[in-house]
């Protein structure tokens, strides 16, 4: 019965007829300026720069880094992941602007590679974050990055590049794993939830045990309203 | 007798003076005060026709003192300054009323001192911008000194110092400039203005050139110019907020009137061409030109290093200085026009930031570049208040410093003065950096932890800032509208007119109308505005939902880089700032203590007796010889 469920539901058609070709010119665009958001780990960042640079030249695709993530496109995860980078890593997937997505390069972040057997790594990059494309190799050369980034152009161009959304869609599970590694008290300041509503993206995995108990503790960000008032409130004692 | 005028505004505002003086103390006297501010406003626009090319109206009063008669009266020109003068004295007179003035009292202030000096220096700067002959120019340029004084000093503790070298330069100037009155009356037997067109016929090159640095150096001292800037900035910055942005916007133009007066308008600045520097190839114009774009670049590049955000605007005030003077000097209509027009926006733009600066001081009781940052989300008025005022500052459009300082560049190429227009792009550069990092400290970046609770400035003080930014805006949309009072000053100080239209300059080599390149950019922001809006819904995060290098943020911890802003320009010119002048200074003031404690000794050890015969016997062989 359960397979019948997962029978695809056609679409209701556009009223606009040019609504697809404007959709496909979006994704085009996009597919063909990429920015890598500048956060390295592990050893496979040694690859990247002969990438980048005049021998391979990433930036003939259209593909430059980034400084900052709320302009970046794509997070190149490149090795091993300690536990405490991680955090770090999940803080800054967290802050990127949707539409975004995340390369894990090196076998590291396949399965931990060489550091199986360590307790301080994370093993599999994709309890923890969705994961639209791993370049396998230890480590993989720049034409491997680059025929990499080839693909992840070709499916964001078709539409198929769509991971970041399983984040808002499945939060509670990656919650989940993120809490049974960080303790229970793991909390960034991004509020992923409201998030979900804002990108229309709330589901049935959104929310769950793992975000309750989130909830229980979490101190939220309100955003610093601008304020014309001339009343000065006195700080709260 | 009927009264003129001229009467009438000076009687007006000695009466504001008076009430100041007499009922300062009572309540709502600043509102008052404001008030009588506005009444003097009217009685000059009353003489309009001064601003538009009309002549001169003379006031009824005038007596002769030993042959000398002194007599007062407005032109263009002294019309042209009044305005701003009076212009801003209302401004920073409303500004101080109400929220400010309790706050002062609280902190112990003096608000009836504080009053009283802002209509003594209103008042006295009317005068001199009355005076009809150099002996009243004199006995102007004097109270001007004092009542300025009145006002640095009110501050006590580094005011008072600060006011203290500000008299000592003052004095001095006063000096020089006094001596130049003795050559002028040993050459031609009379103070009259007149008689500085027969003394420069008569003289020989090289006493002219003496009362060209006399005159220069000793209204140059007003003014701030090389090499006696030291004092403005510590005396502009300690005096009260309002105070301060009163000074900033007028009082050391008083200087540039002078000179435009006696330099450009009696002396001509032919005949001051005509004065060559012995085995140099410049002449004595070059060496105004000179010190004016060095006016312009060294205390601007000074200002970038300043951590008090009041200090950082007084320096400016003396960098800005140097673009009137360079425009004045020039002295072809474009230039000519620039530099009194940078006088006007000049005096919009400082008061209008001096006041955002105040604001932010009465919100959060520092202007420590270091300790503040973030308040855009708390105070977003006084935010817009100080971008149209550094953007004016800084000359950029569509404010209305972008129109002055465009003459003045367009008059140095059009003059064919590579160099100086260079040296005046850099002073522009510094600008530009120096106001950044007043924004960026003040307003943008972290908001302290501290300053949570903060909230915009009162609209005691708020209106007067909004008034300000409208004219900074309005006069560089309409710069026609300033330029028709200046086309009336230069008339009166002989400089030729450019033709000007309601939105800027006609000229055959280049014309400007702002209407159509504030039209142009603001279509621009139209575009970007549309890209924004269509773009779909954006969402405000929290500043600690930033970015440092994955870094988790909290509140305690400082991300904001404030502290050695510009560590990368700095390393490369940081070599430069050597304090040269400071230098200086301190060891004149080393060498006069010397001397007289050299004298103390003196008179110390030896016995009266001595003296009185020493003396009597000089006089003898005096009156002898």
């Amino acid at each position: 019965m359960s397979s019948i469920k997962q029978i695809p539901v056609v679409e209701a058609k556009r009223t606009n007829p040019l609504a697809r070709v404007f959709d496909d010119l979006v994704r085009f665009c996009r597919s063909r300026s990429l920015f890598i958001l500048h956060y390295c780990t592990g050893c496979g960042a040694i690859e990247l720069p002969p990438a980048m640079t005049s021998r391979f030249d990433m930036e003939r695709l259209g593909i430059q880094p980034m400084v900052s993530p709320r302009q970046a496109d794509i997070l190149l995860i490149t090795g091993y992941v300690s536990i405490k980078t991680l955090k770090r890593v999940i803080l800054t997937y967290e802050q990127m602007g949707s539409p975004k997505y995340v390369i894990g390069i090196c076998s590291c972040t396949v399965n931990g590679g060489m550091y199986w057997q360590s307790y301080a790594t994370a093993k599999k990059l994709d309890e923890y974050m969705p994961v639209d494309l791993y370049i396998a190799g230890c480590m993989p050369r720049p034409e491997a990055v680059i025929e990499g980034l080839q693909q992840l152009m070709d499916r964001i161009h078709a539409g198929e590049a769509n991971s970041w959304e399983d984040y808002y869609r499945n939060y509670d599970y990656y919650l989940g794993n993120q809490q049974k590694l960080f303790g229970e008290d793991w909390q960034t300041p991004t509020d992923v939830i409201s998030e979900a509503k804002h990108y229309d993206l709330l589901s049935n995995g959104t929310l769950g045990d793992h975000t309750r108990l989130l909830e229980q503790h979490q101190k939220p960000l309100e955003a610093l309203e601008m304020r014309l008032g001339h009343e000065q409130k006195e700080p709260a004692k | 007798m009927m009264l003129t005028l001229l009467d009438e505004l000076l009687l007006f505002s000695g009466a504001t003076l008076l009430v100041a003086l007499f009922i300062g103390r009572g309540l709502a006297a600043g509102w008052m005060v404001t008030i009588l501010y506005g009444g003097q406003l009217l009685a000059l626009l009353k003489m309009a026709v001064l601003g538009y090319g009309g002549g001169t109206i003379a006031s009824s009063l005038s007596f002769e003192i030993m042959g000398q008669e002194l007599s007062w009266r407005f032109d263009g020109l002294s019309w042209f300054f009044a305005l701003i003068t009076i212009g801003s004295a209302l401004l920073s007179s409303w500004f101080s009323c109400g929220a400010w003035e309790r706050s002062y009292i609280r902190q112990g202030g003096n608000i009836w001192l504080f009053h009283t000096a802002m209509a003594l220096n209103v008042f006295t700067m009317l005068i001199l911008l009355a005076s009809g002959d150099l002996l009243s120019l004199f006995i102007g340029w004097e109270l001007v000194s004092w009542a300025g004084f009145l006002l640095m000093v009110l501050a006590g503790g580094v005011a008072t110092s600060a006011a203290m070298r500000y008299i000592t330069y003052a004095m001095a100037g006063g000096m020089a400039i006094f001596g130049g009155l003795a050559l002028i009356y040993t050459a031609s037997g009379s103070l009259q203005l007149e008689a500085v067109t027969t003394a420069v016929e008569q003289m020989s090159g090289a006493k002219l050139w003496l009362l060209v640095i006399l005159f220069g150096g000793g209204f140059g001292v007003k003014m701030g110019l090389m090499p006696f800037h030291l004092w403005q900035a510590p005396a502009y910055a300690e005096t009260p907020g309002p105070g301060s942005a009163f000074l900033g916007a007028i009082s050391s133009r008083m200087g540039l009137f002078a000179i435009l007066l006696v330099l450009v308008k009696l002396f001509g600045i032919v005949n001051i061409e005509s004065l060559k520097l012995p085995f140099t190839p410049i002449d004595a114009r070059d060496l105004l030109a000179w010190i004016a774009v060095f006016t312009i670049i060294l205390p601007t590049f000074t200002a970038m290093k300043q951590n008090d955000a009041r200090h950082l605007l007084a320096w400016h005030g003396i960098g800005q200085g140097g673009y009137m003077l360079l425009g004045v000097v020039v002295a072809d209509a474009m230039g000519g026009a620039g530099g009194l027009l940078h006088v006007f926006n000049h005096a919009t733009y400082q008061a209008a930031l001096f006041m955002a600066v105040t604001a932010v001081i009465y919100r959060t009781g520092t202007s420590d570049l270091n300790k503040l940052g973030g308040l855009v989300v708390r105070m977003p008025l006084s935010f817009v208040v100080l971008l149209i005022g550094i953007i004016g500052l800084a000359g950029l459009p569509p404010m209305n410093g972008f129109v002055s300082k465009w003459l003045v560049y367009r008059s140095l190429l059009n003059q064919g003065m590579p160099l100086l227009f260079l040296a005046a792009v850099i002073g522009t550069l510094g600008t530009i950096l120096s106001v950044y990092k007043l924004i960026h400290n003040i307003f943008l970046g972290q908001l302290r932890v501290e300053h949570e609770h903060v909230s915009e400035a009162p609209w005691s003080m708020m209106i007067p800032m909004l008034i300000l930014s409208a004219i900074i805006f309005v006069t560089g949309l309409l710069p026609g509208i300033p330029l028709e009072w200046v086309a009336s000053a230069l008339q009166t100080v002989g400089l030729p007119v450019p033709d000007h239209t309601l939105g800027g300059i006609e000229s055959a080599s280049g014309s400007l109308d702002m209407i159509w390149v504030i039209g142009v950019l603001f279509a621009g922001f139209g575009v970007g505005a549309l890209v924004f809006y269509s773009a779909g819904r954006s969402k405000r995060v929290h500043q600690l939902d930033n970015y440092a290098g994955g870094h988790f943020l909290s509140a305690d911890v400082r991300y904001q880089y404030s502290d050695n802003f510009y560590a990368g320009l700095m390393h490369l010119i940081g070599g430069w700032y050597r304090g040269s002048f400071l230098w200086l200074e301190r060891s004149i003031r080393s060498l006069v203590e010397f001397l007289s404690l050299g004298m103390q000794g003196l008179y110390r050890r030896a016995n009266a007796e001595f003296y009185l015969l020493t003396t009597a016997l000089f006089v003898i062989a005096w009156v002898v010889i």
